[in-house]
Formats: C-alpha cells, sequence, structure tokens
C-alpha cells in the first residue's frame, strides 16, 4: 500500500510538471474561456444594431393591411421591432427615405391585379432593404403578421378574430410515453429528462469520457513504453509487484486528468459567473438549479469505472511495444473501441431506447458512454444499471488480471511487437 | 562465513531450448563471485532468475535461507547491463524514488544518495535529469540507483562495460567498499582481468552449462602451464626443435614459447642457457582469459 502510494505520487508529480501538461492545459482553458465568450461578444456586436430594428411600410392605399401588420407585431410578447409609415412616391424616394432615416429596411405593399374571377387580390409585399434579403428575425414576426392579414383580407369578415387566431397557430403534436399517459410512471421526474440540463450533463459526460479514455490511456501506454525503452523497467519490476506498478500509473494518471479536469470545470464557473455572461445564458433558458443529480452521479460512477477499464487496457498495450513509434500502431483497436463507444453514445442521444443503445449499454466497454445516455434520456429499470454495473466491475477485473499478466510478460520481451501467440508462449515460458 | 545466496540445481527451459541446464553457486556474505559467459550462455537468464523477474522451472534458489518474496525484493540490488534510469526526470528524485519503492525511507534515501554522489564526485549532477548527462555518467547514477538502499545481495551485469579507466578503478573501489561492508555481489562481465582482481569464486557458463567453477587459483593450477616467458641478453634459435614445443614468438632477447607439455620447460632453459645468458626465465600460469577461451572455445569447434 506505502509502495503504491510511492508509485502514484512519482507519477502524478512528474506528469503535472511536464511543459505538455502546463501547456495543453493552459491552452484549453483559454480556449474554453473564448468559447463561453461568444455568445457574449455575438450579443456585444448585435447590440450595436438595435437600431435598425426599425421597419419602414410603404402602403400606399393599402394602408388597412399595414395596420393589420402593425396590429398583429404589436401584440407579440417581447417585440423589438418598431414600425414607421412611409409616404413617397416612387422606389427611389422610399430607399432614400429609409437611409436617411436609418431604418433596417422597409415594406413595400403593392396593389395586386384582380384575380381571374374578378375578386381583389391580396397585395403583393417586399422587403426591401440594404443587404437585399430578410433577416430571420425579422421573417419569423412578419411572416406569421402577413399570414393572418391574409386570411383577414380573404374572409373579409366573415371570421371572428378568435377564429383567425386559431387559423394562424400551427397544429402542435404532443408527445408522451406509456407510462405517462397511464399514470403509472413518477411524472413529475419524467418531464424532468426533457429538461436541457439532462440533455447537457449527457453530452459533456460523454465527452468527458471520450477525452479522458484517450488522452490519459495515450499517456499511460507512452509513459509504460518510455519506462521499458530506458529499461528502468527492470529495475522497477524487480523492486514492486507489476500489479502495484500498473495500479499506481493508473491511479497516478487518473489524478493528472482529474486535475485537468478540475481546472478547466473552475474556468468554465468562473466565466459562467461573471454578470455579463450570466445574462446571456439566461436568454439560453439554461437553470443550473435544474441540474439532474442522479444522471451525474450515474454518470460519475460509471466514468470512473469505464476510464479504468481502458486505463488498464492501455498500460497493457504499452507494455509490449518496445519503442514509442510502435505504439500508435499497437494502441489502434483500442482507439477504435472507445470512439465506437462514443459514436453510438452522440447518434443515438435522440433515440436512447433502439436495440443497439439497449445491446451497448450492458457491453463493458460501451457502457460508460450509452448507459449515462440511457440513465439521462430514456426509460430505463434499476436493475439494467445494476447489471451494467456489474458487468462492467466483472471485466476491470479479468482484464487488470489479464492487463497485469501481460504487462509483466510484455516488459521482459524487447524487439518487434510479439503477437497473441508468441505472448502466449512467453507467459508459459516465464510461468506466469 | 555462510552463504547468503545459493542456486541449487536451476534448470530454465524456453520451449525445448534450455536455458539455462542445472547450475548450482553459493555467493558468501562479503564475497564477489564471478559469473562469465560467452553471449547467449545463460548468464542473463540466471540473474533474471536470481532478481525474481522470471522463476526457475526446476531447482531452487534462497536468499539467506528464505525463498523469493517481497522482502527479499529489499534486499536486493540490480545494475542492469543496459542501465535503467528515466531521462527526463532528475538524477536526485528517481535515485530517491527507487529507493523508496525498495521499502528504505526517504530522508535516509536522500542521505545515502548524498554520500555515494560525494564519493563518485558528482554533487554538481543532483539536480541535473539523465539526458544531461555524458554516458559514463549515467552509469554511476545507475549504479548509485542499484546501491543506494544499502541492498545485501547486489547483481551487477556488466558494471564496468563503456566506461574509461579512471571511472572503472571508481567504481572498482565502490564495489571493493560494498563487499567489505558485507554485500554478496554476483558479478557477470566479459573482462577476464576485472574478474581475476575482484571474485574469488567464478562459474563459467557455455551454452547453458556449468563448465567451470569454484576458487580461481585452484581452477588455475588445474589448467596446465603452457606458455614460457623466456629474457635473454642476446638471440636464441633452435628453440622450436626440442620436443614438445608448439610455438615461439617475441622478438630476439624477448621470447614467448607456447609448450605442449610442462616437462619441456627444462630443456628450452638449459638451451637458452647454452646459447646466451637468460635474465628472465618464467613458467606462465595460465590467464583467466586462457581458460576462459579453452574451456568455452574448445566446445565451440
Amino acid at each position: 500500500m506505502n509502495r503504491l502510494g510511492t508509485v502514484i505520487g512519482f507519477t502524478f508529480k512528474n506528469k503535472v510538471r511536464t511543459k505538455s501538461f502546463l501547456i495543453t492545459t493552459l491552452l484549453l482553458a483559454l480556449v474554453m474561456t473564448i468559447g463561453i465568450h461568444v455568445p457574449f461578444f455575438i450579443q456585444l456586436f448585435q447590440g450595436d444594431d438595435t437600431a435598425g430594428n426599425k421597419i419602414g411600410i410603404a402602403a400606399q392605399e393599402n394602408t388597412e393591411i399595414a395596420q393589420q401588420i402593425e396590429d398583429y407585431v404589436a401584440e407579440l410578447p417581447d417585440n423589438d421591432i418598431e414600425f414607421v409609415r412611409m409616404e413617397a412616391e416612387d422606389t427611389a424616394a422610399l430607399n432614400e427615405q429609409a437611409q436617411t432615416q436609418d431604418l433596417a429596411g422597409y415594406l413595400q405593399i403593392v396593389t395586386a391585379p384582380p384575380a381571374a374571377d374578378g375578386s381583389a387580390a391580396f397585395p403583393q409585399v417586399s422587403y426591401i432593404s440594404e443587404g437585399g434579403s430578410v433577416p430571420t428575425d425579422v421573417q419569423a414576426v412578419l411572416q406569421p403578421a402577413l399570414e393572418s392579414a391574409k386570411t383577414r383580407f380573404i374572409t373579409e369578415g366573415a371570421l371572428s378574430d378568435e377564429q383567425i387566431a386559431q387559423l394562424t397557430t400551427p397544429v402542435l403534436l404532443g408527445a408522451s410515453s406509456y407510462d405517462e399517459t397511464s399514470g403509472t410512471g413518477a411524472a413529475g421526474a419524467e418531464e424532468d429528462k426533457f429538461n436541457p440540463m439532462n440533455f447537457i450533463t449527457v453530452y459533456v459526460l460523454m465527452t468527458l469520457f471520450f477525452f479522458s479514455a484517450m488522452l490519459t490511456g495515450n499517456m499511460i501506454a507512452s509513459e509504460v513504453t518510455s519506462e521499458k525503452s530506458s529499461r528502468v523497467m527492470e529495475i522497477l519490476i524487480t523492486s514492486v509487484s507489476p500489479l502495484t506498478q500498473m495500479f499506481g500509473k493508473v491511479i497516478g494518471v487518473f489524478l493528472v486528468g482529474l486535475l485537468q479536469i478540475a481546472v478547466f470545470g473552475v474556468t468554465i464557473a468562473v466565466n459562467l459567473m461573471l454578470p455579463y455572461n450570466r445574462d446571456v445564458l439566461a436568454g439560453f433558458d439554461l437553470d443550473f438549479s435544474q441540474m439532474p443529480y442522479d444522471v451525474l452521479v450515474y454518470g460519475l460512477i460509471f466514468y470512473v469505472l469505464g476510464y479504468f477499464l481502458y486505463a488498464l487496457l492501455y498500460a497493457a498495450v504499452g507494455s509490449i511495444v518496445s519503442r514509442t513509434e510502435d505504439l500508435g500502431q499497437a494502441v489502434t483497436p483500442l482507439t477504435m473501441l472507445s470512439l465506437a463507444a462514443f459514436y453510438i453514445g452522440i447518434f443515438s442521444l435522440n433515440n436512447t431506447d433502439s436495440l443497439l443503445m439497449k445491446i451497448s449499454s450492458f457491453v463493458p466497454f460501451t457502457s460508460p458512454t450509452t448507459m449515462i445516455a440511457r440513465i439521462g434520456l430514456g426509460e430505463i429499470a434499476f436493475w439494467e444499471i445494476a447489471v451494467s454495473l456489474v458487468l462492467l466491475l466483472a471485466s476491470i477485473f479479468f482484464f487488470g488480471w489479464l492487463s497485469a499478466k501481460i504487462y509483466r510478460t510484455g516488459v521482459l520481451m524487447y524487439g518487434k511487437r510479439p503477437s497473441f501467440k508468441e505472448l502466449r508462449k512467453a507467459m508459459k515460458a516465464y510461468k506466469i | 562465513m555462510t552463504e547468503r545466496l545459493i542456486l541449487q540445481n536451476v534448470v530454465k527451459r524456453y520451449g525445448d531450448k534450455t536455458a539455462v541446464d542445472g547450475i548450482t553457486l553459493g555467493v558468501k556474505e562479503g564475497e564477489i563471485y564471478g559469473l562469465l559467459g560467452a553471449n547467449g550462455a545463460g548468464k542473463t537468464t540466471t540473474m533474471r532468475m536470481v532478481l525474481g523477474l522470471i522463476y526457475p522451472d526446476e531447482g531452487s534458489i534462497t536468499y539467506g535461507g528464505r525463498p523469493y518474496g517481497g522482502d527479499v525484493q529489499r534486499l536486493v540490488g540490480y545494475l542492469p547491463e543496459e542501465r535503467g534510469l528515466y531521462p527526463k526526470v532528475k538524477v536526485s528524485e528517481q535515485i530517491v524514488y527507487l529507493a523508496k519503492l525498495r521499502g528504505m525511507d526517504g530522508s535516509e534515501a536522500e542521505k545515502n544518495l548524498k554520500y555515494w554522489m560525494n564519493k563518485f564526485d558528482a554533487e554538481e549532477y543532483y539536480d541535473k535529469r539523465i539526458e544531461e548527462l555524458s554516458k559514463g555518467n549515467q552509469q554511476k547514477m545507475g549504479f548509485i540507483a542499484a546501491v543506494v538502499h544499502r541492498p545485501q545481495i547486489l547483481i551487477l551485469d556488466e558494471a564496468f562495460s563503456g566506461l574509461d579507466p579512471v571511472n572503472v578503478e571508481l567504481l572498482k573501489l565502490a564495489v571493493k567498499e560494498l563487499r567489505d561492508e558485507g554485500a554478496s555481489i554476483l558479478f557477470s562481465t566479459h573482462r577476464m582481468e576485472h574478474v581475476e582482481e575482484l571474485c574469488r569464486h567464478i562459474t563459467i557458463l557455455d551454452r547453458s552449462k556449468t563448465v567451470v567453477q569454484g576458487d580461481i587459483r585452484e581452477i588455475k593450477s588445474g589448467f596446465p602451464r603452457e606458455q614460457i616467458l623466456l629474457k635473454t641478453s642476446a638471440a636464441v634459435a633452435g628453440l622450436e626443435a626440442i620436443p614438445g614445443v608448439t610455438g615461439v614468438e617475441g622478438d630476439p632477447e624477448h621470447y614467448i614459447v607456447t609448450i605442449s607439455d610442462e616437462a619441456a620447460a627444462v630443456p628450452v632453459l638449459t638451451e637458452a642457457m647454452r646459447q646466451s645468458e637468460v635474465r628472465h626465465f618464467e613458467v606462465k600460469e595460465p590467464t583467466l582469459n586462457q581458460i576462459f577461451i579453452r574451456s568455452v572455445g574448445e566446445r565451440h569447434e
């Protein structure tokens, strides 16, 4: 136990002090800071344009329609579009007027020729601006306003205001689960699933798992290989049991990874706490008090266990390679595995109850990501979580044992990378 | 003195190839034991078995009467043939780390490290990284790493290879100091003069088998003397004609005469005295080098 502590301490200290660690950590923290400020910057630049929310209406004889548009828009909640009536003879004069009044653009309502049966047609409406296009937020307001005006125009007062309002609202297709409709499930809890915090938590945990499994895994493997190629290994293995050594290394690097994550966490938290960023986030409708703690706790358990599974295998792979140059090729299968775990999880976020997800949430190599997705976003029974956890634990013990054997044999084999057959033969010969 | 490290009939096979075939030896307290052999004779395998890196198929290895185990690991120090240290870690840090792994307390390790650094006149490297040091200095650091925890059993695999003569002397002194303090040292090398100087007992391995074993002096007296060193004041002719003489080399007045039989020594001396004044006459004891080549080389034919 004491020696395990020594190995952990040594690994941790040496890893943290390397330049590459310091640089990547600081760089990533910087990138995160910038990333968090992006919405703020966007708002900052947009802020100058608020004057541009003034839109002109050149209605000519169609003042009734112009009035209806204005009324419709004025009734919208948090409306920031302001209309200005424009009276000018021709387009050139209107353009000039729009520019001198600093308008974002103007609506030109031109009476259309009557339809074939002689009834009056709805006028043609166009938005004229400097850029020649309608900004999406303006379009989102104007489109329903025009539709409403058109309905009113065609029905010519045959429908009440309420009926028109109903006509113009789109049909909502609701969705809910069997449990909810039958009232058996905890309805309150189920509603929580669809809050954005859940989605974000799952997404973050998955990404975190993928990156730490890959980055720290590679760190461990290259550490082991370099110990082997510098032959420190021969001294180490005669001083400490390979199992102690391997676990010391895995835990040490894990702590380094945790430190890195903590640094990032603090960076993000500090940035989010800045008052101006808080306002921007509020605009995204995110509420941190809605944090799904159960998902977080399960997620962390799966994260830690999954990490150990991958880390032990990376250590074993590192031990069979003699030169760092050969390492990339040797870890490819593990990289593929973690990639598969990541992509299955990410691409199934909207469909967590598929068969693929169900199967992969019991496979130890993919369960750390897919299980989180199922817990956070899908329907899952407790026994499923328990079975998956037991499988994961069992495979950690199995692969830990196997890795220790490979490690013990691998570190004594130099030269080219041995095949599995050669490794087995060597294990037998060394009586390991 | 009791034997601390004992190998009894140790056999190791890799598949159908036997790497070590029934080696038996014992290293006493305060003794340096020479393990010699050509490349591939089984020296490294033997040492690895002593270190517990691999386990013997047959036979036993005991350390002060105990079998291999966690507590034995602390007693053993090892200097591998290719020095093993972290290239990018400070000298002081890694040596203290290695000592701690062998169960030594941190402050004591620090003290011992300073002692050896001082002894090797290498204090300036204390805070340097291994990759910054010259090869010879790296080797010294490797040696310190092997002995810093004051091992009772020390395994030195080719300890002096690649060192300049000054550093060889320095390391030899250190090895002798450890021996005098009572350490049991298993020593392997290709340099016979080091073995002759340091070791009392040796084992010569050839193709996994023990071919020569025992006290160096006894081994030497057991081998026939085959060389005569002859120094005269004038040239001597006709030595080749004497029965039993197989060759004559060297300059006039300074000959090395090879003989197949020690009985030829007297006729050589008589002949030399007849022709000239003899200044030096010696029937030479075989060197370890010759013994090694004879016992290993003969089988290679």
